[in-house]
């Protein structure tokens, strides 16, 4: 299905429909965006392009895709693992770091010695 | 360690207040923007007229020689799971009905019924979204006591202070408040229409922007610490910004640029929701009713009437074959068009490229039918070009909707007020549709769903309720 004169607009549900080369630069661009603190972004694209990637015939890009959607699930995994291991050391140590914990402090829990 | 108490919370509250300066700067951008959401439209799949008009696109749409009523409802089924499977619609060859769509001589009867089913099928879509912005908006109202207390500080568009003593001044206030309300309204939808009118678009684009990122941000940042006070949860600032940048920025991607469609939903819901918020806390209790009413009156005046704004940025955006803008409008289906570039339409090219930022694109695929080859094309199963594009609502509409459900559920916190007022908001929708699905244009989709909820809501609140209460008083089930 080449539609290699095509161009679409707007926002996809379906990525059936777009051209393998549009897919791959969609991937690439979530991947790339996922570089600037968004590992959400790196969970949205593999999500979507989970089945593209892995569960589709093959396709000439889909190597790449691939490659992309490990990548971004290893950052995506990196990120969980930070910002776990700050959460709990935050959520445990804050009542004791005193002036700091209160500055880094968002919002304090009530009535807590 | 002392005790901390919530003064230390204060530092957030001069923030607030200095939020507020910020929410009615947004507050403005956003009143602007509703004065078009309120339209709802129709667009099933395309026509093969040269001029797309809303009339015309469902008498084209499919009408193949089923007559049952089974084979119809079987027809429309493979078009919904195709839409959300991804295959073309028109590879079914095993469903010839779908890809003859060129079949202009139809009976009507047939026509008719298929309009109607069509339309049956975009009423549970649409029921889905606006059920879950209410439920969002009364779970946040029955959790958090932050959006129901009641502040001294008000909007600017109600300059008039409630005196809670006089009830004929009470009134008189509302009612003013209200005229104030409405003509900022209307102002900023003529501003709007003119902007649009003379191509603007840059500029309306960067507003739209503006306010999104206002709202994406700004907004969840006060929700999120509103609810994490409720919950007394300690919350540092470092992975608050994580969370906030990220929401924020997946959001802008997939409202104006492009992303998965249910996550695209899924934000505009939760938009919506905060917008509807923001309105309960910081509307007068007896204007936020009146406000209601005569918004949806306007709303009436404006879609209906000839010189309407609205209808006249809806047909000024059908004449010029493009979408109305993205971020305001919610989408019951995949709005995808694919454009061959061919050389003999390149105004339309044109067109689409200019709008291709985000934009759904509705009715641009019309542009290609000036030129196609009266819909050969989408015979064939390689050229698949068409999409069901659904019905399409305004975010406006979602946002007074939640509003009269949010304030029912605030004011006296009885379930069956929300619930009544729940289900007639969704009746007023489903009449709505239906209007929709005969007159075939678009439609104001506030007028009948909130005159039912008002209606609803007052009769429950001073009828039935104290009836449950004695009831219940009284130990009598009935």
């Amino acid at each position: 299905m080449d539609l290699s004169s095509v161009f679409f607009i707007g926002n996809i549900m379906n990525l059936e429909r777009i051209p393998n080369e549009e897919k791959l630069s969609l991937c690439r661009r979530y991947y790339l965006g996922g570089f600037a603190f968004l590992p959400f972004l790196w969970l949205v694209n593999v999500l979507w392009f989970f089945r593209e990637a892995f569960l589709k015939p093959t396709y000439t890009e889909q190597l790449q895709i691939k490659s992309y959607v490990k990548k971004s699930a290893l950052g995506l995994i990196v990120w969980v693992a930070v910002l776990t291991t700050w959460i709990t050391i935050f959520q445990h140590f804050r009542a004791q770091w005193g002036e700091v914990g209160d500055y880094l402090s968002f919002t304090i829990p009530l009535g807590t010695a | 360690m002392i005790i901390m108490s919530s003064n230390i919370l204060s530092g957030v509250d001069t923030v607030l207040d200095v939020g507020q300066s910020w929410i009615t700067i947004n507050a403005l951008i956003w009143l602007w923007a509703f004065g078009f959401c309120h339209l709802l439209f129709m667009n099933t799949s395309d026509s093969e007229e040269d001029s797309y008009n809303e009339r015309s696109a469902l008498v084209q749409c499919e009408s193949p020689t089923i007559p049952s009523y089974h084979q119809d409802h079987d027809m429309s089924l493979p078009q919904e799971t195709d839409t959300k499977r991804g295959r073309p619609v028109s590879s079914g060859l095993d469903e010839p009905g779908l890809v003859e769509r060129e079949r202009a001589a139809t009976p009507d009867g047939e026509e008719e019924e298929l309009t109607l089913k069509y339309g049956a099928k975009h009423v549970i879509m649409l029921f889905i979204p606006v059920t879950l912005c209410m439920v969002v908006v009364v779970a946040t109202i029955k959790s958090v006591s932050f959006y129901t207390e009641k502040t001294s500080q008000q909007l600017i568009y109600t300059p008039f202070k409630e005196d809670p003593n006089s009830v004929g001044q009470r009134l008189l206030y509302s009612l003013l408040n209200t005229i104030v309300m409405i003509s900022v309204i209307v102002v900023m939808t003529i501003i709007l229409v003119v902007l649009y009118k003379y191509r603007c678009y840059k500029f309306i684009h960067g507003w739209l922007i503006l306010s999104s990122l206002m709202l994406l941000f700004w907004f969840s940042f006060m929700y999120l610490g509103e609810v994490f006070k409720t919950y007394n949860v300690a919350m540092d600032y470092p992975t608050l910004a994580m969370i906030i940048w990220n929401f924020g920025v997946v959001g802008m991607i997939c409202i104006h640029w492009k992303g998965p469609l249910r996550l695209q939903q899924a934000y505009l819901i939760v938009i919506s929701a905060l917008m509807a918020l923001i309105f309960i806390k910081y509307l007068p209790e007896w204007s936020a009713w009146v406000i209601l009413a005569a918004i949806s009156i306007y709303d009436l005046i404006a879609v209906l009437c000839p010189k309407g704004p609205l209808r006249m940025l809806v047909e000024t955006a059908q004449e010029r074959n493009e979408p109305i803008f993205p971020a305001l409008i919610y989408s019951s289906a995949m709005v995808w068009m694919v454009g061959m570039a061919d050389s003999n339409n390149p105004d339309s090219a044109d067109e689409r490229q200019r709008n291709e930022g985000g934009a759904l694109a509705q009715e641009g695929v019309e542009s290609e039918d000036d030129v196609a080859l009266g819909g050969r094309r989408r015979c064939s199963a390689e050229e698949d070009l068409e999409e069901d594009r659904g019905v399409k609502l305004g975010l406006g509409d979602f946002i007074f909707y939640s509003v009269l459900v949010g304030k029912a559920a605030a004011n006296g916190g009885d379930w069956n007020t929300t619930l009544a007022c729940f289900v007639a908001i969704l009746i007023g929708l489903c009449l709505t549709l239906l209007l929709l699905a005969i007159f075939k244009k678009a439609l104001p989709a506030l007028p009948i769903s909130i005159t039912f909820g008002l209606v609803f809501y007052f009769s429950t609140d001073n009828l039935v309720r104290p009836f449950m209460d004695s009831l219940a008083a009284h130990q009598y089930y009935i």
